[in-house]
């Protein structure tokens, strides 16, 4: 049918483009955005790609899932929309194959003794299948549009009149946070510039339209200044599974100096971010970018005799977080075990 | 009767784990049993779980005893009909047995990327459990070298040391009073566990919570590999909660009335100082111990 070859193709390119895209990198893409288009492109081939089986659908978003976090790994939320769509796709499998919505599918000492055999295989076809999906898909999209203002409500219960707050890098969840509760409250942000992008002054800018009190400073002072902040309220890139952040350059100096005055560490996340990914010896989070924004080209003889990185990334463990605050409310790292195993199939966490 | 199957097939099978063989005992009683009620069934599985702990008393043979009383409540609630139950029960034992089998080798699975190149790895004490990571992380072509503690009063470690030789793993013996001492060398610690407690804590040959209290200290990070039919319905919050009968050995028991004069073979360490648990139902962290738990005896 010339229809379905067409249409077939189109994906392809569409998946092609996307995935040049990702490894192209470019200007820093915004992570709703990302999980949202991926989401697109996921619904897309529900809906034309070539499957009648609830398995050959899971191995065919598994392949395009692959494909597309290879193109870069540091984009964890393409990897966790396709798991997030395995995980509907087998829900929807089990309410039509009949299995209560109460059967826990996760793997626990429970089920070792109560089961009496082999596991799914998804085999047998239904029609309504990708419909249903698709449906899901979409509820899903419309959870995204929400995640930004469902954690700028809940701003008023953490910042009250009078607190100094401060902040690193230009996290949009973040200041959509602030926004929110100066329309009620009045006070102070101290933004650390965290170089050498400096997208702390793009923070201020924004900041200081809405009438918020704000101070730049630079990343060195973080120390120095810690003891008159009251809580520190940043955003960041991936969760990880044991509670970990994988934030912007300069996170673990602010964390590290937040534990030693003991002042309370809010991240405000959206739950699309949490990766079941584990800290271990891929690092495929690690990502450098050309070290010219640190010591430029011009430099010139130096530049022979030394190494020059310019990591993007930093790793900051559980112990130094206080709060997570996203979509789903407030949550303590030590809970995010519970929240992964809502969102994800153990079986989906290697892609 | 079934003490002489218990220790025949801890004989028999050095590799296999405590647990699992009380519970392939107790199968095997169960197959045998004459008896037409529930209770009677659960009666006679007590006094059997009481005559293996007075073989083995340690830890893991009594998770083992606890969680198949658990399957056989489990499986009752389900047929009404006694005999129809037991047949289902013998069929998921056997199940049961089989999956459990294959548990090492899904641990070994999630626990080797965690070690990385060149790593230097301490360990305490013989696990068989951390054999098989290890053996998994050098057929994935990693090189790493072990720190083994020499594990007194039984020189555990000497043992570990031979299977580690055998696998080519460079590796040194060390004197238990010296763990403080090597771990600013040491990347990761990695040890093996009798039994889970439900703090998420673990109960492991003496000497663990001094590794554990050591590793914390110079921030390395404590990895514990264990399965999950070493989980216990034990809350014990310090090391005098943890029942005598798991710190000493059965002959001990047995023979001596006074146990201050005995040295305990087990101690606790406590949740806060584990980094994370590896079990066959995924990499935990403590708190997620629990949970578990919960799922399982509620």
């Amino acid at each position: 049918m010339p229809g379905a070859a067409e249409r077939g193709s189109e994906l392809s390119e569409q998946i092609e483009a996307f995935v040049a895209r990702l490894r192209g990198g470019g200007e820093r893409p915004r992570s709703e955005d990302t999980a949202r288009q991926t989401l697109s492109l996921l619904r897309k081939i529900v809906a034309h790609g070539r499957w009648s089986r609830a398995g050959e659908l899971m191995d065919l978003i598994r392949r395009e899932g692959q494909r597309m976090t290879a193109a870069q790994p540091s984009e964890t939320t393409v990897g966790n929309m396709v798991r997030r769509v395995l995980k509907i796709i087998r829900e929807e499998y089990g309410r039509l194959h009949g299995r209560s919505e109460e059967s826990d599918q996760q793997e626990s000492l429970h089920k070792l003794l109560t089961s009496g055999g082999l596991r799914e295989d998804f085999s047998t076809p239904y029609p309504p299948l990708r419909a249903n999906v698709i449906e899901a898909i979409n509820e899903l999209l419309i959870e995204l549009e929400g995640t930004t203002d469902n954690i700028a409500m809940q701003a008023l219960e953490h910042i009250h009149s009078n607190e100094v707050i401060m902040t690193i890098g230009y996290s949009r969840t973040v200041e959509a946070f602030l926004k929110e509760a100066a329309r009620k409250r009045k006070f102070q942000v101290i933004v650390a510039e965290c170089a050498p992008f400096c997208q702390g002054h793009e923070m201020a800018v924004r900041l200081s339209k809405e009438n918020i009190e704000t101070t730049v400073m630079s990343d060195a002072a973080i120390f120095a200044v810690m003891s008159r902040v009251n809580k520190v309220i940043i955003g960041t890139k991936t969760i990880l599974a044991n509670g970990a952040l994988i934030a912007v350059s300069g996170t673990h100096t602010l964390a590290l100096a937040a534990k030693h005055h003991s002042t309370p560490l809010i991240v405000c996340a959206p739950m699309f971010k949490l990766s079941p990914q584990f800290p271990n010896e891929e690092d495929s989070f690690h990502k450098f970018v050309s070290p010219q924004e640190v010591l430029p080209f011009t430099e010139g003889e130096i530049l022979a005799k030394i190494n020059v990185h310019c990591p993007v990334f930093d790793y900051v463990p559980p112990e130094l977080i206080t709060l997570f605050i996203s979509n789903i409310g407030g949550n303590a790292p030590s809970y995010i075990y519970r929240l992964m195993s809502e969102l994800y199939h153990p079986d989906d966490y290697e892609l | 009767r079934d003490n002489t199957t218990f220790r025949a097939q801890l004989r028999d099978d050095p590799d296999v784990a405590s647990a699992v063989a009380a519970i392939r005992a107790l199968l095997g009683f169960l197959k045998q049993d004459r008896g037409e009620t529930i209770q009677g069934l659960r009666s006679s599985l007590l006094a059997a779980i009481d005559t293996l702990s007075r073989v083995d008393s340690s830890v893991a043979v009594s998770s083992g005893g606890e969680l198949f009383l658990r399957f056989i409540s489990l499986t009752s609630l389900e047929y009404s009909d006694y005999s129809k139950c037991k047949e289902i029960m013998i069929e998921r034992g056997e199940i049961f047995l089989r999956k459990v089998s294959l548990s090492r080798n899904k641990i070994a699975k999630l626990c080797h990327p965690f070690i990385r190149d060149g790593a230097r790895i301490l360990t305490h004490a013989y696990s068989r459990v951390v054999l098989r990571v290890l053996e998994a992380a050098v057929e994935a072509k990693k090189r790493f070298s072990v720190y083994v503690t020499e594990s007194q009063p039984d020189q555990a470690g000497q043992k570990m040391a031979k299977a580690l030789r055998k696998l080519n793993i460079p590796v040194t013996v060390i004197l238990d009073a010296a763990v403080g001492y090597i771990m600013e060398k040491v990347d990761l610690v990695l040890v093996g566990a009798e039994g889970v407690v439900e703090s998420g804590g673990i109960i492991n040959k003496i000497g663990t919570n001094q590794i554990a209290v050591c590793a914390k200290a110079q921030n390395k990070p404590f990895y514990v590999v264990a399965e999950s039919f070493k989980f216990v319905r034990l809350f014990p919050l310090n090391q005098q909660d943890v029942p005598d009968k798991f710190k000493y050995k059965a002959d001990t028991l047995k023979t001596n009335q006074n146990l201050t004069e005995e040295h305990p073979w087990i101690d606790y360490t406590s949740p806060s100082l584990i980094t994370l648990l590896f079990t066959d139902l995924g990499v935990l962290t403590p708190s997620a111990v629990s949970d578990e738990l919960i799922k399982l005896y509620l």
